[in-house]
C-alpha cells in the first residue's frame, strides 16, 4: 500500500479495529475469567472435559464438513452450465444464483418447513409413489439441516467460482480438444483445475456460514441437534456463563479459523494458484 | 484534505479516541425523553407498540420497544451490569426473572405515587418492584380436530394417542420450565426435582416427541400441523384463533401455572418518569381494555376493565381458584442444571 492510500482505508481498519478486534480482545479476557475474579483456563478445561460439549464441537465441524460436500455436488452441474453458457446465459446464470439471496435467510429457513413438513409436496410425493406408507414430518433430522443449509449456502459457493471462470480464456479447452482429451479428461484437468481457487474460497464462506448458521439449525433441527452456536445462546442466555461462552465462542473460532486457514492455504497452493 | 500526511501516531490516536469513546459516553445518543423499554417478541411487542405507545408518547415519552425474552433481558442486563447506562430502561419479565433481578439489583422499587391508576389494579398486581400489567394462565394448547382435549400433563405422555403430535421445549421460557415442573409433580417429584420429567421424556424420545428450541417454533410447526398439543399461555391460544388457526386451550385438572407479567424500572435508567409514564399508560383502563380485545386478549389487571365474553371462554371461575403460582424461589436455583440436563436427555 502507498503511502497515499492510507486515508482511504483509514475508516475501514478503524471500524474493523473497534467493531471486531476489540470486541474480540474483550471476549477472549473474558474467556479467562472465571466468576470468582480469577484467571486462568478453566473454562477451557470444564469445556474439554464435557463429553456433551466436545459432542457438540465434533458435531458442528461435521456439519459444516457436510454442506461442504452437498452444496459442491449441487454446484458442479450449475458451474459446468456456467462455464458452457454464452454471455447473455451466464448473466442469467448469475441472477438466478443471487436471487435466493435477496430473501432473508430466516424466512428461507421458515420456506423450508412447509417444504418438509407432514403436509408439504415432498413428503406427499413420496407417499404418493410408495416410498413411506404415509406423509410424515421430514424436519428434525440432520440430513434435513444439510438440505436446508445447502440450499441456503449454495451462492457462496457459486458466485466466486463465476468469478473465477468469467475470467478464465476458454480456449484452454479447444486446445485440449484438439490434443485429443474427452470431456472427462478436460473436466479433471481443465476446468476443475480453472476453478478451484473460486471453490476452496466457495469452501472457506460456506463452512464458516454452515457452522454459525444459529437460526436454519435450531429451526430445522430442533433442540436435539446441538450445534456449538445454540450452545453458546443457552450458555448466555439460560445459565448466564458469559466466560463459559467466551471460551466456546473462541473454540469455534479457532476449529473453524484452523480449517479455513488451511483451506485458503491449499487455494494459494503454486499449482492451483497458477491456473487461477 | 486528503493530501494531508497522516503519521502512525495520529492514526493511531484517532483510533483510540475511536475505540475510548463508548467508555467516555459519547455512545449516549439515545433521544432525550424517549426510554427503551423489553418487550415480549411477538403480539405483545406488536401491541405495546400499536397500542400502548401512542399513549407514553402523548404523555410526552418515546416509547422505543426492544424485543426480548424474559431470560434475555435478564442476561443482557447483567452483561451490561458494569455499565452506567443499562440495555433498558424497563423491563417485562414475569416473577422467575423478578426474583432474579432483585438479587442481582438490577431493578428498582417504585413509588406508587408516580402512577395515577395504581390504586385502580388488583391489589395482587400492586407490588413494591413495579405493577403487574396481567397474569399469564398456562396450559395445554391443541388442535380439537387431531386430538381429543387433554386433562393432564401426564396424559400427554401415557395416551398413545399423543405420541408424536406433542412439541415439547427446554428451560428457556417460563412458560415451559413451570410446565417440566408440573409433568415432575404429576410423576412422583416436586418443585425441586425434576428427575422423573427427565426419565419420561428420555423414554418418548423415541416415540416421536417433538423437540424445539423455544415456544415460537412450536407455533410455526402448529400452524403447519406438525404438531397438534404444546405448552402454551391463554394469549398464545388467542392470537391463533385470531389468525384463523383451529386451537383450544385446556386447562389440567392439576391447575393451570399462572405466570404475572410485571413492569420494572431498570436501576441507573437515565429517564424514570419516562419509565413511571409507561408503566401509568400499561396499567391504563383504556390501553387494559384494548389489550383485552381479540387478537391479543391480555388478562386485565385494571379493575376497571371488565373480562371479556372471549376471555370468559377460557378462563372460569373455576379455573382461576385453581391456578398455580409456582415457587420461583425454589425453581430459580435449579435452572441452570435443569437446561444442562435437558441438552444432555434429548441430544442426540
Amino acid at each position: 500500500m502507498t503511502r497515499g492510500g492510507v486515508p482511504f482505508v483509514a475508516p475501514m481498519l478503524a471500524l474493523s479495529i473497534a467493531g471486531f478486534l476489540v470486541p474480540l480482545v474483550v471476549l477472549a479476557a473474558f474467556s479467562f475469567s472465571d466468576p470468582a475474579g480469577g484467571f486462568g483456563l478453566a473454562n477451557y478445561a470444564k469445556l474439554f472435559a464435557d463429553p456433551l460439549a466436545l459432542q457438540v464441537l465434533f458435531d458442528t465441524l461435521a456439519l459444516g464438513f457436510k454442506v461442504v460436500a452437498s452444496t459442491t455436488l449441487i454446484g458442479l452441474p450449475i458451474i459446468l452450465l456456467f462455464w458452457h453458457a454464452g454471455p447473455r446465459e451466464r448473466s442469467l446464470i448469475v441472477f438466478l444464483t443471487l436471487l435466493p439471496m435477496l430473501v432473508s435467510n430466516v424466512v428461507r429457513t421458515f420456506a423450508w418447513i412447509v417444504i418438509l413438513g407432514r403436509q408439504g409436496p415432498v413428503s406427499q410425493t413420496l407417499a404418493q409413489l410408495g416410498f413411506i406408507p404415509a406423509p410424515r414430518s421430514l424436519l428434525f433430522n440432520e440430513t434435513a439441516i444439510v438440505v436446508v443449509l445447502s440450499q441456503i449456502e449454495l451462492p457462496l459457493l457459486l458466485l466466486p467460482v463465476m468469478a473465477v471462470l468469467s475470467r478464465t480464456d476458454r480456449s484452454l479447452v479447444s486446445a485440449a480438444e484438439t490434443l485429443g482429451a474427452g470431456p472427462w479428461r478436460i473436466l479433471a484437468t481443465v476446468i476443475l483445475p480453472l476453478a478451484a481457487p473460486g471453490i476452496l474460497a466457495g469452501w472457506v464462506l460456506v463452512f464458516a456460514s454452515a457452522t454459525t448458521s444459529y437460526v436454519t439449525q435450531s429451526v430445522i433441527g430442533g433442540a436435539r441437534h446441538i450445534y456449538l452456536p445454540q450452545y453458546i445462546y443457552r450458555e448466555v442466555g439460560v445459565l448466564f456463563q458469559w466466560p463459559s461462552a467466551a471460551a466456546i465462542a473462541f473454540v469455534l473460532l479457532a476449529t473453524t479459523g484452523i480449517i479455513m486457514a488451511a483451506m485458503a492455504m491449499l487455494s494459494r497452493h503454486p499449482r492451483l494458484a497458477s491456473h487461477g | 484534505m486528503l493530501n494531508r500526511k497522516l503519521s502512525r501516531r495520529s492514526v493511531m490516536a484517532g483510533l483510540g479516541g475511536l475505540v475510548a469513546a463508548p467508555m467516555l459516553g459519547v455512545s449516549r445518543a439515545r433521544a432525550a425523553g424517549s426510554i427503551v423499554a423489553a418487550a415480549f417478541p411477538g403480539s405483545w411487542e406488536d401491541s405495546y407498540r400499536t397500542i400502548v405507545g401512542p399513549v407514553v408518547k402523548s404523555a410526552g415519552t418515546e416509547l422505543v420497544l426492544a424485543p426480548a425474552l424474559a431470560q434475555d433481558q435478564l442476561a443482557r442486563l447483567r452483561a451490561s451490569q458494569s455499565q452506567s447506562r443499562p440495555a433498558y430502561d424497563a423491563m417485562m419479565v414475569s416473577p422467575g426473572q423478578t426474583t432474579d433481578a432483585i438479587a442481582h439489583g438490577l431493578i428498582e422499587k417504585i413509588d406508587p405515587s408516580k402512577l395515577k391508576n395504581w390504586s385502580k389494579l388488583l391489589p395482587a398486581a400492586q407490588t413494591e418492584w413495579g405493577p403487574n400489567v396481567t397474569v399469564e394462565i398456562t396450559g395445554i394448547a391443541y388442535n380439537p380436530k387431531l386430538v381429543p382435549k387433554p386433562k393432564t400433563y401426564r396424559e400427554l405422555f401415557d395416551n398413545p394417542v399423543y405420541h408424536g403430535k406433542v412439541g415439547w421445549s427446554g428451560f428457556g421460557s417460563n412458560t415451559a420450565t413451570i410446565a417440566w415442573v408440573e409433568i415432575a409433580k404429576a410423576f412422583g417429584g416436586s418443585e425441586d426435582n425434576l428427575s422423573p420429567a427427565f426419565k419420561i421424556l428420555a423414554e418418548h424420545l423415541n416415540k416421536g416427541a417433538v423437540i424445539t428450541s423455544n415456544n415460537q417454533q412450536q407455533m410455526a410447526l402448529y400452524q403447519q400441523n406438525e404438531i397438534a398439543v404444546f405448552i402454551s399461555t391463554v394469549g398464545n391460544v388467542a392470537n391463533l384463533r385470531g389468525r384463523g388457526v383451529e386451537c383450544d386451550f385446556a386447562h389440567p385438572t392439576t391447575g393451570s401455572p399462572a405466570l404475572p407479567v410485571a413492569l420494572h424500572l431498570v436501576k441507573g435508567s437515565p429517564n424514570p418518569d419516562g419509565v413511571y409514564q409507561y408503566m401509568d399508560a400499561a396499567i391504563s383502563a383504556d390501553v387494559q381494555r384494548q389489550l383485552s380485545m381479540p387478537p391479543n386478549e391480555v388478562l386485565p389487571t385494571n379493575t376497571d376493565v371488565p373480562l371479556t365474553d372471549s376471555l370468559k371462554s377460557f378462563i372460569s371461575d373455576a379455573d382461576i381458584k385453581n391456578l398455580i403460582y409456582p415457587n420461583w424461589a425454589k425453581i430459580n436455583p435449579n435452572r441452570a442444571a435443569w437446561s444442562a440436563e435437558f441438552d444432555r436427555v434429548v441430544k442426540k
